[in-house]
C-alpha cells in the first residue's frame, strides 16, 4: 500500500518531465510517420514519369519486345531528333500547338479582362441579369452545344483549319470573366475616379489603370488557358482531318495508332510526344506559380482542367 | 452604354456559341438529322429511344455513374489526407509538394500514352509491382471487371489538382484557432476533424462539384485507352455522344443524349448543394 503511494508520489513528482518526454517521442514518431508516408506515396506517384523517361529513351526494339524497364537502361537520345524529322511529323504539329495556344491565350487574357472590367466597373440596366448569365452558362457541358457549332463552322467552310479551335476564345471565357471580375472588384475605385478626373475614357481607365493592376489574374487566367489549349483533344479530334494540321496532342494520339516499323506503334516516340506534351505545363506553372497564388482561386472557384 | 461596349465581345459570343447552340441543339433533339439530307422531326422519339430501346444506353449511364461515384468520394477522401499531411511544417515539404501536384499538369493524351504501359496486363508498371509482392494482377484494361477501376486508378494519379487547393485553404486557417484548441486539451486528431476538417469543408464542396462534374464528362481516357470496350465494358456517356454523333453521323440522337448528360450534371450538383448546408461551414455564419 505505502509503496504504492510512493510510487504514485514518484510519478506525480516525475510526472511533468515525463510527459514532456513521451509528447516529444510521440512527435518524433508523428514526424517520421509523416515522411515514411509522403515517400511512399511520392515514389508511387513520381514512378509513371520515370517510366514514361525510360520508354522515350528505349530502342526499337525494345519496343517490338515491350521489354521496358523503369528504370532506364538505355538512352536513345536520338529518339528526340528522330520525331522531328522522318518518322513523325511533330515539329508541325508542335507549330500548330503553339498557334493555337498563342491566340487562345491573348484572347482569353485580354478580351476576358475587358468584359471582367465591364462587370466590375460599368453600371447599365440589364448587368445583374447578364452577370447571373455568364454565371449560369459555366455549367453548361461542351458537349451540349458541340454539334451546333461544329454544323455553324461547317457552314463556314471551317472544317479542317485551326480557327474552330481558336476563334471561341476570342470571345473571352465565362469562367474567365467571372475570376477577372471578382480581382477587380477588390481593386480601390479611387483609382478610377482619379483617372477619370485626369480625363480618362472608360477604356482608358481599364487599359491604363486597371489592366496593369489585374495582372496576377491576368496571368492566372493565361496558364489555365494554356493548359486547356495545349492539351485539348476533343476540339482538334472532331474538327481536323489533315495530319499536318494537328496540334500536338491530337498528332500523339494519332502516332499511338500508326505502325511505321512492322506491327507496333513507336511507343518510344510516342513517349517522346508525350514528354513534349508535358514539359512546357510544368515550365509555364513554374514560372507562374508566384502570380496564381496570389489570385484568390477558392473565392468559389478554380478550374485547372 | 460603355458597359454594353465593352461587354460585347461575351455578348456576341454568349449569342453565337451558346445561347443559339443551345436552342439548335435541342431543337435537333427533336429531329433525326445525319448532316446530310435536312433534319426530320420526330418529337421525343430520341429519348423515347435512349430511354426504352437502346440497350446500350443504360450500360453507358452504369457505367459513367460507376466511375463517377467511385473515383470521386476516392479522390476527395486522399486529397484530404494527402493535403494533412503536406501541411505539416516540416522541412522538406515543398519538394514533396511538387511531387504531389506534377502529375496533374500532365495532359490527358500524354498521360493515357503513359497509362496504356503503366496498365499493361504483363508488362506493365502496376502488375510488375504486384508480381513483387507475389500478386497476379488483373488485365485491367482488356478485363471488363477491372476497365474502369482502372480509368480510375488514372484518375487518382492526378489528384494534386484538388490538394493545392485544399493546401491553399488550410494556409487561410487562424493559427490561433489551433492554438487555442491545443490549450484546450484538444489532440492532433480532434483538431483535424473539429477544426480544420469543417474550415476546409468550402473548398471540399467546390472539390466535388468540379470532380462530379469533370467525371461525368470524362472522355480522352476512354477513347483513347478502350475505345469503350472490352465489349463496351468501359463506354461512357461522352464517348457515347462522340460515336453516335460523329462517328455514325446521329446528330439528332446525340444531341438528346447530351441534354440527358446536362440534366444530370445539373441533378447531381443540386444534390450536391442542397446537402451542403448540412456539412458545409462558412466562417462568415459565425464571424458576423
Amino acid at each position: 500500500m505505502t509503496a504504492q503511494l510512493d510510487q504514485a508520489a514518484a510519478a506525480y513528482g516525475g510526472g511533468q518531465q515525463r510527459r514532456s518526454q513521451a509528447v516529444g517521442a510521440r512527435r518524433a514518431y508523428d514526424t517520421a510517420m509523416s515522411y515514411a508516408i509522403l515517400t511512399v506515396v511520392s515514389a508511387i506517384l513520381s514512378a509513371p514519369f520515370v517510366f514514361m523517361v525510360s520508354i522515350a529513351l528505349s530502342s526499337d526494339a525494345t519496343v517490338q519486345k515491350a521489354t521496358f524497364t523503369l528504370i532506364p537502361r538505355e538512352f536513345h537520345f536520338e529518339n528526340f531528333v528522330r520525331v522531328m524529322t522522318s518518322d513523325a511529323p511533330m515539329a508541325r504539329w508542335i507549330l500548330n500547338s503553339l498557334i493555337i495556344v498563342t491566340f487562345a491565350c491573348l484572347g482569353q487574357m485580354f478580351v476576358s479582362a475587358m468584359v471582367a472590367y465591364a462587370f466590375a466597373r460599368l453600371r447599365a440596366p440589364g448587368r445583374s441579369v447578364l452577370f447571373v448569365i455568364l454565371l449560369s452558362t459555366m455549367m453548361v457541358p461542351v458537349e451540349v452545344t458541340i454539334i451546333p457549332q461544329f454544323i455553324l463552322f461547317r457552314e463556314l467552310d471551317w472544317i479542317d483549319t485551326l480557327y474552330p479551335l481558336i476563334v471561341p476564345n476570342l470571345f473571352g471565357g465565362a469562367y474567365n470573366i467571372f475570376l477577372m471580375r471578382q480581382f477587380v472588384t477588390r481593386i480601390p475605385r479611387e483609382l478610377d475616379e482619379a483617372a477619370q478626373v485626369d480625363g480618362l475614357g472608360y477604356f482608358g481607365i481599364f487599359a491604363r489603370i486597371i489592366l496593369p493592376l489585374m495582372k496576377p489574374v491576368v496571368v492566372a487566367v493565361g496558364v489555365f488557358s494554356f493548359a486547356f489549349s495545349w492539351g485539348w483533344f476533343f476540339g482538334p479530334l472532331i474538327y481536323l482531318n489533315t495530319e499536318s494540321k494537328y496540334p500536338l496532342a491530337l498528332g500523339v494520339q494519332f502516332l499511338s495508332g500508326t505502325s511505321t516499323n512492322a506491327q507496333t506503334p513507336p511507343y518510344n516516340l510516342v513517349m517522346v510526344g508525350a514528354l513534349f506534351l508535358t514539359v512546357p505545363m510544368v515550365a509555364v506553372y513554374f514560372f507562374s506559380q508566384k502570380y496564381i497564388y496570389q489570385v484568390n482561386l477558392s473565392s468559389g472557384s478554380a478550374g485547372i482542367r | 452604354m460603355w458597359f454594353y461596349i465593352m461587354a460585347s465581345p461575351w455578348i456576341a459570343g454568349f449569342i453565337i456559341f451558346l445561347a443559339g447552340p443551345m436552342v439548335a441543339s435541342f431543337y435537333l433533339s427533336l429531329t433525326d438529322y445525319d448532316l446530310l439530307t435536312p433534319p426530320q422531326w420526330i418529337g421525343l422519339d430520341n429519348y423515347r429511344r435512349m430511354l426504352v430501346e437502346d440497350p446500350l444506353f443504360w450500360k453507358v449511364l452504369r457505367n459513367t455513374a460507376y466511375y463517377t461515384f467511385l473515383s470521386v468520394p476516392l479522390s476527395t477522401v486522399l486529397s484530404v489526407a494527402l493535403a494533412a499531411l503536406l501541411n505539416k511544417p516540416l522541412p522538406g515539404m515543398r519538394i514533396y509538394r511538387t511531387i504531389v501536384y506534377l502529375p496533374a499538369l500532365v495532359p490527358l493524351v500524354a498521360s493515357a500514352m503513359l497509362f496504356s504501359w503503366v496498365l499493361a496486363p504483363d508488362t506493365g508498371l502496376i502488375n510488375r509491382g504486384l508480381a513483387l509482392i507475389g500478386i497476379r494482377g488483373p488485365a485491367w484494361l482488356l478485363s471488363e471487371t477491372w476497365v474502369i477501376p482502372a480509368l480510375i486508378l488514372m484518375s487518382i494519379w492526378s489528384v494534386g489538382t484538388g490538394v493545392v487547393l485544399l493546401l491553399a485553404g488550410m494556409q487561410g486557417i487562424p493559427q490561433e484557432l489551433l492554438e487555442a484548441a491545443t490549450i484546450d486539451g484538444a489532440s492532433g486528431t480532434q483538431r483535424f476533424f473539429r477544426i480544420v476538417l469543417p474550415m476546409l469543408s468550402p473548398v471540399i464542396l467546390f472539390n466535388v462539384v468540379m470532380g462530379l462534374i469533370g467525371a461525368f464528362q470524362v472522355f480522352s481516357q476512354v477513347y483513347i485507352l478502350t475505345g469503350g470496350g472490352p465489349n463496351n465494358a468501359s463506354q461512357m456517356l461522352v464517348p457515347y455522344i462522340f460515336e453516335e454523333g460523329f462517328r455514325n453521323y446521329r446528330m439528332g440522337y446525340a444531341s438528346a443524349l447530351s441534354w440527358l448528360l446536362f440534366a444530370i450534371i445539373m441533378a447531381c450538383t443540386a444534390i450536391v448543394f442542397r446537402t451542403s448546408s448540412r456539412w458545409v461551414f462558412y466562417e462568415t455564419e459565425v464571424r458576423r
